[in-house]
């Protein structure tokens, strides 16, 4: 017993190593047990809560570098998200213009428009169509809800359209019920309206009544609706009308281009003066 | 001694606490020093190989329940600290200033070296082989911790192995 307890005493260092290894094996083993578990999760949410504190007080010396980073990512963020909503506007505006069954899109070419030019010096639209994809001056550009003007000047890949509000756009219109025919123009003033000249005093043009292009014209096509009468004003020989236009200006980002009308023997016999 | 024994306890909570929320940030090559290990080599030097063992066993613990592996680290603290126990220097040591200091920094070394051999037994969080994890992490963490344990002589560790 006596040598039994000196050597207890003689190697108590390993005794107590051994003990202490003994608790740290049964803890391994004893991993997932309930307490141990609760232990664990405690020291988890221990750390967890700390070091939360510590990131959110080193973020403190961080701040500049993180605002540019986060600046960095916002405007990459910011360009993708407008790129992204053109492209969405684009084909929603591309698909309106196909699914339009009163216009017969299959010969036409579609266009975006890519520039506008509404000052005192330059009234115009620039398309991103130009000879390359078969524009040529003198086509008419148009959108499903109206008339928007006709092409003044092509390059290859653009084109210069003269909108319906320049004050040297002409184009023959009709009224759709009555059928008096008159000649558009547009005078400086308000955007969304134009006027019709050379209405006779004896015609029965009424209010409300829907404006299309004529055959009359040297460039459009007929029937492209132009607006409708918001006003009848007789002069001495012909009325003065105002007309609100069907097309709104301001929104305009898709158009179509119709193939050029090409009527050469009646510009011949118009033109034609041996014969009065 | 039971002054300085609540004193060491106090100190192994701040150091457990500052590793874990400090230098264990501080890695280089995958590896951070170890400032427990220091601190248990310390008490292993100054106090006794059972004191120590236990000052371990206590350290594992708590950097287990820091950690969330309380068993693994126990294990390895307290062989730790039990190897470092073959440094201890006793007060009636004639031993010079010198002489400690140096049996201090063999118990960092081997302290080291064999809480990194335990715990690169116990858990492989990167996938990486035994060997390399016992031999190169073991190696290199032992020699950021002598750098540590180093600096920290020359700054606060001197009167205590004063002769």
């Amino acid at each position: 017993m006596s040598k039994l307890f000196t050597l207890f005493f003689k190697y108590n260092n390993w005794l107590l190593f051994l003990l202490y290894c003994s608790i740290a094996f049964l803890f391994m083993r004893l991993q997932d047990h309930e307490m141990l578990a609760k232990l664990r999760t405690g020291g988890i949410e221990f750390t967890s809560v700390i070091n939360e504190k510590l990131m959110s007080f080193s973020s403190l010396f961080t701040l500049k570098n993180e605002n540019d980073r986060l600046m960095q990512v916002n405007t990459d963020l910011l360009s993708r998200v407008l790129s992204l909503e053109t492209a969405a506007v684009d084909e929603r505006n591309r698909r309106k213009i196909l699914a339009d069954t009163t216009v017969n899109a299959s010969g036409f070419i579609m266009a975006r428009i890519v520039d506008r030019k509404f000052s005192d010096r330059e009234n115009i639209l620039v398309i991103d169509a130009g000879w390359k994809k078969g524009i040529q001056k003198n086509m008419t550009v148009l959108v499903p809800e109206g008339l928007v003007g006709r092409v003044t000047s092509v390059s290859e890949h653009y084109a210069r359209v003269m909108p319906v509000i320049h004050t040297d756009f002409r184009v023959s219109v009709v009224s759709d019920s009555t059928s008096n025919m008159g000649v558009l123009t547009w005078s400086e003033g308000r955007e969304s309206i134009a006027q019709v000249e050379h209405i006779p005093i004896s015609s029965h043009l009424k209010l409300n009544e829907r404006i299309v292009t004529s055959d009359f014209s040297t460039f459009s096509i007929r029937g492209i609706p132009v607006g409708r009468v918001i006003r009848i004003k007789p002069d001495n020989l012909f009325y003065s009308v105002d007309v609100r236009l069907a097309v709104d200006f301001s929104s305009l980002n898709q158009v179509l281009i119709a193939p050029l009308k090409i009527e050469p023997e009646k510009i011949e016999i118009s033109s034609d003066t041996t014969n009065n | 001694m039971t002054r300085k024994i609540t004193l060491y306890l106090v100190l192994l909570c701040i150091v457990s606490l500052v590793q874990e929320f400090g230098v264990s940030r501080m890695t280089i090559f995958r590896v951070s020093p170890d400032i427990v290990t220091i601190f248990l080599a310390f008490i292993a030097v100054t106090t006794s190989q059972k004191t120590s063992t236990s000052f371990g066993f206590a350290a594992g613990l708590l950097t287990g329940l820091l950690t969330g592996n309380i068993g693994l680290n126990m294990l390895a603290r307290t062989a730790g600290s039990f190897i470092a126990g073959y440094f201890h220097t006793p007060i009636t040591s004639h031993a010079t200033a010198k002489q400690k200091t140096r049996r201090f920094y063999g118990a960092v070394i081997a302290a080291g070296i064999c809480v990194n051999a335990v715990l690169a037994n116990g858990s492989n969080p990167l996938g990486l082989s035994l060997a390399y994890r016992v031999f190169f992490f073991g190696l290199l963490e032992s020699l950021f911790n002598l750098i540590l344990a180093v600096i920290l002589n020359r700054l606060f560790l001197r009167k205590s192995f004063a002769d």
